[in-house]
């Protein structure tokens, strides 16, 4: 008797409002006591009152899967339907919190698509905290935006299947939504002129490193070579090679600079493996000084292409292997060690997915998807 | 690895292949995996005792082809 839907009430998505929850998780909601004793015999403006004396949310929790007071006074709702004037009054008072996620839980349950949106939208400016109550047991801190926004984006909440509802998109195509406006709108527009300022004070940066470099001596130079190669016994062939062809005054033609380049990235590339940036950043400036010291000729325009040249190779190598030209910049670690992997473990995977039982394979694959070792055989 | 059969009675009844060193919580995973529903919503059990989600098959001792039941929350 007490859990009849109102004859009087319309049905949602063509079934009964209560149907909404599922089966197993309403009849937990019927036997529980809050349900039993304070949820008998509610209106709208009484409910009003119990909803002002929730304290938190929260789905279904504990080994027994019992309901918060949120999901009974949900079920209330679904099972009186008041007016949307009053779900709206709800979502709007500004100062209870509960009573704000309980409208607004409500509506995304039962109204249209482009009312959630709007009712629901405004309610991301609201960051006051509110207690979640964990599955198992526990409470946890999380945000009234928050909350809003897994209404809105996920399909499973607090133990209660979400309606599908249109994308935003598709609602602003059909011209039922304005596009949206956010109010962080014009805190974006300062960050992105911010930015756009950074990135011309980095160029202007390295025209002023350049002057820097400039002033430095060539002694001074070949000294903190010879220091450095001290301690990089792996590249010191590369590096007395290098200072062996300087002393002996070797030529600077294009090509000698090409080849040069391609030692250096050679070392470069297994620099990166040490995963050292200081002693790398320091190497390339030690090279430009070297680079510098060779230019007698065109030494304005030269160096400055190519350092501009190299620097911006620098840039883009710092995050790319020489060898294999990339489109995107990936993570440093793991982009340098994928392409060393792949190289020496073929294509064994380790995570089983090739096995030749199709069965094991096909296991292995689904356990990889859920983030778990592979099986042991 | 290990070959575990779950029975729900009413028609359900998977054959999941998992490690020892498992938990319970991981089983419900691959189960919700292969059954479509919710891995929350998958109690296991064997008669009165339910199994909890932080403990190992190994502690549990689960052997190979034992018989489960399955329930729903």
């Amino acid at each position: 008797m007490a859990n009849r839907t109102d004859p009087a009430a319309k049905s949602i998505r063509g079934t009964n409002p209560q149907n909404l929850v599922e089966k197993i998780v309403r009849s937990k909601i019927y036997q529980n006591t809050y349900w039993k004793e304070q949820c008998f015999g509610l209106t709208a403006e009484t409910l009003v009152d119990k909803a002002m004396e929730l304290d938190h949310i929260g789905g279904t929790y504990g080994g027994n899967r019992k309901p918060t007071p949120f999901m009974c006074l949900v079920m209330k709702m679904l099972q009186i339907q008041p007016e949307k004037d009053i779900v709206v009054e709800f979502i709007k008072n500004d100062d209870y919190k509960y009573v704000r996620v309980l409208g607004a839980f409500y509506l995304r349950l039962t109204g249209i698509d482009s009312d959630i949106y709007r009712y629901l939208e405004p309610l991301y400016n609201d960051y006051r905290k509110v207690r979640l109550k964990s599955p198992e047991g526990n409470f946890t801190l999380t945000h009234v935006d928050e909350v809003i926004d897994e209404l809105l984006t996920k399909d499973y909440s607090y133990d209660i299947a979400l309606p599908r509802i249109k994308k935003r998109w598709t609602l602003e195509s059909l011209g039922a939504l304005d596009a949206r406006k956010s109010v962080l709108e014009d805190d974006f527009e300062e960050e992105e002129e911010k930015d756009e300022n950074e990135q011309d004070d980095l160029e202007e940066e390295v025209a002023h490193e350049k002057d820097y470099y400039q002033t430095r001596s060539p002694a001074r130079e070949r000294d903190r070579d010879r220091r450095r190669d001290s301690h990089r016994h792996r590249d010191r062939d590369y590096e007395r090679d290098r200072d062996y062809d300087r002393e002996r005054g070797r030529g600077r033609d294009r090509d000698r600079d090409r080849e040069r380049d391609r030692d250096r990235d050679r070392d470069r590339y297994r620099l990166r493996e040490e995963k050292d940036y200081g002693r790398e950043r320091e190497r390339d400036r030690e090279r430009e000084g070297r680079e510098r010291d060779r230019r007698d000729r065109d030494r304005g325009r030269r160096r400055s292409h190519s350092r501009s040249r190299s620097r911006s190779k620098d840039r883009k190598r710092h995050a790319r292997s020489s060898i294999s030209p990339r489109r995107h910049e990936p993570e440093d670690g793991s982009a340098r060690e994928e392409p060393k992997k792949k190289k020496e473990k073929n294509e064994k995977k380790d995570d089983g997915t090739d096995h030749p039982d199709p069965e094991i394979a096909e296991a292995n694959r689904i356990r990889a998807s859920l983030g778990l070792k592979p099986l042991k055989l | 690895m290990i070959e575990v059969v779950l029975n729900d009675r009413l028609g359900k009844k998977v054959r999941v292949k998992c490690n020892e060193d498992d938990t319970i919580g991981d089983l419900k995973k691959l189960v919700a995996a292969q059954t479509g529903t919710r891995a929350d919503k998958i109690r296991i059990q064997k008669w009165y005792t339910v199994y909890k989600d932080h403990i190992t098959l190994k502690d549990y001792e689960i052997h190979d082809g034992l018989g489960l039941e399955l329930y729903y929350n």
